[in-house]
């Protein structure tokens, strides 16, 4: 193909990307040489790789294109090299078997280029591209540096790494190294794409009988219409300060549209009354539940606010009860971490009027930021938002004892609970002890937060809130 | 005696009696134990089959909807996806059942064309290893942990390139070749798992998708929130799915609890006492299917294999099975002298010494009180499962669950008790809706051990209700009484007047009236006091002291105690404390407790040369000579100490160690 027809061919399914993808016929064409080796970055979502592929099958250049995040290790990296150029080159041979024993094995980089060298050796261009190098799991400093010179020693060889981020100089060792940006979409950009393919607003197009005149071409008219209003209207609000790039923004549009044209397809409003569809669903732009990755999609296509609160609530339904004592022991933990250990003889000491322990909960006056003294503001970071610290197996066990009104037998029970509770991770264990996970100077720390903690204290009458130093807000 | 090398220990005779009396006949605890072994085999096995049809029935409906949510998942293969299909299956905190839970599971997968693979976090330490296993157990593959060809399943270079068998490219092979409609993947216990390895997974799963069609189980023992907060942003938009709900704990306990010891059909009865304990211990300690099967089978073994008496619990036993010694411990229940101090009140002498001395006698009795014995406690079983269907078909307030009327029953405790005679009362005042439920749900449990004439009185009420259309009232309805004020001599007279009832209402206060008889007489019946059975240490096991050893132990208040009041361990007369006093710390005890009990006394930081004197004044004799002997016994002491963790060296301070470790914790 062309090279005019192949860009005319890209840019009609890449949108906005006419530059890019003029640079790159520019650099990798049949002929004209082409560099050892390119860095091609931009941000996720800016059709790096979609683009790269496309590009390289239709203009026919031999190439091999490997996902680094699929590789586990660097030597599985340089496997999956040859493996891939291997394969390649045989497509590109129309068939043409290759004598594969030679490259059974490669160990190391010394290997990598022995093998490709041989591989190569008389062939014209052959374009490598590992995809997202940056993500490799293990590899250390040099690899990515070596991998760039490999076009060096293997003339016919043109390596593309892309990256989020352009590599730096200090990574690849040399200067020499070509460099192509794919910059993020802008506003104009993202809503000319997105705007190509509008959603319906009537899943089930209406009855042709009840409505003779609301032809499907009419239809497609309106989806547009309003889809590119929708559009702008989501960007403004929601997709500017959350997730600016494509996917973020596509998947955003799409939840929201079916609770945004309910009402039209209910008949309520036209399908052109945008001012008035904007007013009356504008409650959907003012939470933030629609740009939040969610396991579970609880946001329905039919929800509205109210059921939307009450899905908010129905996850406690199901909670599973811990048994007493564990419940304990959690809160005790709780209380451990986030109490200094020199407070504890005041909170948890055995007195004749148990209510003195506790403290009232806090008054608003006490919360006053402003110190008497200096008279400067004087800011303190609640400590539930602070990271836990740790503590010993004594401390916790003596808390959980002074929590509870009787006595409790000293059991192996309560020692099954605590790794039990350190396997889920309620408990964390802090530091690199010995695998002795209930020796007596391992030190513990919680897993969980304030809110999960008040919970527990609340299902077993207890508020922890009263014997936690500092108090709560 | 120095001269000799080996002699004859004579111990000293004593004149006194023995404080514990020992049998001077040779006794054989071993005696017939393969035919209990036989028996509880056949005891067991009932019950097991009972725990396996529960376990697996409880979950049935939850392991429907996650089967279906995969086979939805997996129904559009050429379709493109953008996340991973994702189960969150909240599985409770008894971790010990999610096993068998992910297992009963897999079979149904497996069922549906599906590759189902199981990784638990101890075999998944790093990427590599989950990948490893996840391969081989995807094609089952069978290789050896080879260290040094480790990354290389096959050692020939005869064929190129091989894949490394960490490679994912495995299963595709595999997939190529199987075709299966999904690959299951259940992490048992997510939480577990690192979460960096998690959102590597994910990311890594994410990236085959278009080729392997994966779809992801995590099993959660807190609950979804949780383990969301714990991913990445970036990972959750890599997965898609739904939240299931294992059915709760202590309702799986519950329906066990119904099917094996409240159970119409067993032959061996569990007692209240460790049932309660049982209970208690799921509630406040562990909650756990699993080892409430294993206390039961635990309470089970103990019976057959310690109580030689057991053997008469035998389906069909003759006189011939039976030895001499079995009578002799039949003789010695105390519920045998009971029975025969009853016989012998009602002049029964003749009986009595038949019993003492014929054999045969016995054993005929004891077969008879066996099958008798059996009868009454599966009534009275079947009678508390009768007051909670009562209960819960007329809807009373507070629930009480079955196991806790069961415990109640078997305990003698429910004969009278304010819980029949509410029920009793509010069946008295029971609306004719309602009294046609009941009966529906009664006559669900008629049988043996329930023969109430349930029919006639459904007859009555059927054709009486045929004529009316609003529920018919009972006379003792409060609806049907009214108060009335009357002033006398400036005094307020309150009187309660019934109101007049139809004929209607008065025939069906008929049928309630006997309907409440009957059942009043039923529950009178059988609900017994099973400890005043006789043969009830053999019908019934209720030793708490066996189950609470083995499943309570105490490791850290044995090893106080010993240390403590090492009297209480070694038993000698030299260490029983100076002039009476228990407490008080001797020369003779161990070394080691010595300095326990001086550690006790002392604050966080212990100063060793305090400690040292302290123990030289008590253990050492003062002169020079032995005070090396002294201080290796204190040393060994300290060693012993810091190996137990009671003590570690301390930075804070020259010679100091801090103390870890503090008593009755």
């Amino acid at each position: 193909m062309l090279p005019e027809e192949i860009i005319t061919q890209l840019n009609a399914e890449f949108q906005c990307r006419d530059q890019q993808i003029r640079h790159l016929t520019a650099l990798y064409s049949a002929h004209p040489p082409s560099p050892p080796s390119l860095n091609l970055y931009g941000l996720t979502a800016t059709g790096k790789s979609s683009i790269l592929r496309s590009y390289f099958h239709l203009a026919r250049i031999p190439h091999a294109v490997i996902n680094v995040r699929e590789c586990i290790t660097a030597r599985h990296l340089l496997e999956r090299i040859v493996a891939a150029s291997l394969d390649a080159v045989e497509e590109a041979d129309d068939g043409g078997k290759i004598d594969r024993r030679p490259y059974a094995r490669t160990e190391n980089l010394s290997a990598l280029c022995v093998n490709m060298a041989k591989l190569l050796e008389g062939r014209e261009k052959f374009v490598l591209v590992l995809d997202a190098v940056d993500k490799l799991r293990e590899g250390g400093g040099t690899l990515i540096a070596a991998l760039g010179r490999l076009g060096e020693t293997i003339p016919s060889l043109a390596l593309i790494l892309t990256t989020t981020l352009p590599l730096a100089p200090s990574v690849l060792h040399s200067s020499s190294t070509a460099f192509l940006h794919f910059p993020p979409y802008t506003r104009s950009e993202l809503l000319t794409i997105l705007g190509a393919q509008p959603l319906k607003i009537f899943s089930t197009p209406p009855s042709l009988d009840q409505f003779p005149d609301y032809t499907p071409d009419l239809a497609a008219e309106d989806d547009a219409w309003l889809w590119s209003r929708f559009l702008q209207a989501v960007y403004d609000s929601l997709s500017k300060h959350t997730g600016r790039d494509l996917i973020s923004f596509r998947t955003c549009a799409t939840r929201l549209w079916r609770p945004f044209v309910e009402p039209v397809v209910a008949g309520q409003f036209g399908t052109r009354d945008f001012s008035r569809l904007m007013v009356n669903r504008r409650h959907l732009f003012q939470v933030e539940d629609w740009v939040l990755h969610r396991i579970i999609n609880t946001a329905g296509p039919d929800d509205d606010m109210t059921t939307a609160a009450a899905k908010k609530k129905a996850p406690n339904v199901h909670v599973h009860a811990l048994p007493y004592y564990t419940t304990h022991i959690l809160i005790a933990a709780y209380l451990a971490s986030y109490n200094p250990s020199r407070t504890d003889v005041t909170y948890f000491m055995k007195h004749t009027d148990k209510r003195k322990n506790k403290r009232r909960a806090p008054s608003a006056a006490s919360f006053s930021v402003t110190g008497k003294r200096t008279g400067a503001k004087h800011r303190k970071i609640s400590r539930h938002l602070l990271t836990p610290s740790p503590f010993t197996l004594d401390r916790l066990l003596a808390i959980f004892r002074a929590l509870l009104e009787g006595t409790v037998p000293q059991v192996a029970d309560l020692y099954t609970q605590i790794a039990t509770l350190s396997s889920m991770r309620l408990l964390v264990r802090a530091g690199i002890g010995s695998n002795d996970v209930l020796e007596a100077g391992t030190r513990w720390r919680v897993g969980f937060g304030w809110e999960f903690a008040r919970a527990l204290g609340r299902s077993v009458n207890l508020e922890v809130g009263e014997y936690l130093v500092g108090g709560v807000d | 005696m120095e001269h000799q090398r080996c002699y004859i220990y004579q111990p000293p005779e004593t004149e006194e009696r023995a404080n514990k009396r020992q049998r001077t006949s040779k006794f054989d605890p071993q005696s017939r134990l393969p035919e209990r072994l036989q028996i509880y085999r056949s005891v067991w096995a009932q019950q097991e089959e009972r725990i396996q049809n529960t376990l697996e029935g409880a979950d049935s409906a939850t392991q429907e909807n996650i089967v279906n949510f995969i086979s939805a998942a997996s129904s559009s293969p050429d379709e493109q996806k953008f996340a991973i299909p994702t189960a969150l299956i909240v599985a409770g905190p008894s971790i010990a059942s999610h096993g068998h839970f992910f297992e009963r599971l897999g079979r149904r997968v497996r069922d549906a064309n599906s590759a189902y693979i199981v990784l638990t976090s101890g075999e998944c330490p790093n990427l590599k290893t989950l990948l490893k296993n996840l391969i081989k157990k995807v094609t089952s593959r069978v290789e050896d942990d080879d260290e040094d060809e480790i990354d290389r399943p096959s050692t020939s270079s005869r064929h190129g390139p091989k894949l490394l068998n960490y490679d994912l490219g495995h299963v595709e092979e595999w997939q190529k070749k199987h075709r299966a409609a999904s690959i299951v993947v259940a992490l048992q216990d997510s939480e577990a798992f690192d979460a960096g390895l998690l959102v590597d997974t994910i990311d890594l799963f994410h990236s085959w998708l278009d080729r392997l069609p994966f779809v992801l189980l995590f099993g959660l023992a807190t609950s979804a929130e949780n383990f969301e907060e714990r991913l990445a942003g970036n990972s959750l938009r890599f997965l898609e799915g739904q939240k299931f709900d294992v059915i709760q704990s202590d309702e799986i306990i519950e329906k066990l609890l119904h099917a094996t010891v409240a159970s119409t059909d067993v032959r061996l009865h569990i007692g209240s006492n460790l049932c309660r304990r049982m209970l208690d211990r799921q509630k406040d300690h562990v909650q756990s299917t699993q080892d409430f099967c294993d206390g039961l089978k635990y309470a089970y073994m103990s019976h057959f294999y310690a109580s030689v008496p057991s053997l008469l619990l035998k389906e069909g036993i003759t006189f011939s099975d039976v030895t001499a010694d079995i009578f002799e411990a039949v003789r010695n229940l105390p519920s045998f002298r009971r029975w025969v101090e009853d016989t012998l009140d009602d002049g029964r002498a003749q009986d009595v010494r038949n019993l003492l001395e014929d054999n045969e006698y016995l054993f005929d009795q004891v077969s008879q009180h066996i099958q008798s014995g059996q009868q009454a406690l599966l009534s009275l079983s079947h009678a508390a499962s009768v007051l909670a269907s009562i209960r819960q078909a007329i809807q009373m307030s507070p629930t009480v669950r079955l196991s806790s009327i069961w415990i109640r029953a078997a305990s003698g405790e429910l004969s009278g008790s304010p819980l029949i005679r509410e029920t009793m009362l509010s069946i008295k005042k029971i609306p004719s809706d309602k009294l046609v439920h009941l009966l529906a749900s009664l006559r669900e449990l008629e049988g043996n051990y329930f023969s109430i004439d349930l029919a006639s009185s459904q007859q009555r009420l059927d054709s009486l209700l045929k004529n009316t259309d609003t529920p018919l009232r009972t006379q003792h309805d409060v609806r049907n009484d009214s108060l009335r004020t009357t002033v006398v001599a400036q005094k307020v007279l309150l009187s309660k007047h019934k109101a007049a009832l139809s004929e209607q209402d008065r025939a069906y206060s008929d049928i309630v009236t006997e309907f409440h008889d009957r059942l009043e007489t039923y529950f009178a019946s059988s609900l017994v006091d099973p400890r005043t059975l006789f043969l009830s240490e053999i019908l019934m096991y209720d030793l708490k002291s066996p189950h609470t050893e083995v499943f309570q132990p105490k490791p850290r208040f044995a090893i106080e105690r010993a240390l403590a009041s090492p009297h209480d361990y070694l038993g000698c007369d030299c260490c029983s404390g100076v002039d009476g006093n228990p407490a008080a710390l001797s020369a003779t005890q161990p070394a080691t407790a010595i300095v326990y009990q001086m550690y006790l006394e002392s604050g966080t930081l212990i100063n060793v040369s305090d400690l040292w004197s302290a123990f030289n004044a008590i253990a050492g004799d003062g002169s020079d000579e032995n005070e090396p002997k002294t201080m290796a016994l204190f040393q060994r002491a300290l060693a012993e100490l810091k190996y137990l963790g009671l003590v570690k060296p301390s930075r804070k301070k020259t010679d100091h160690i801090s103390k870890t470790m503090w008593k009755g914790l």
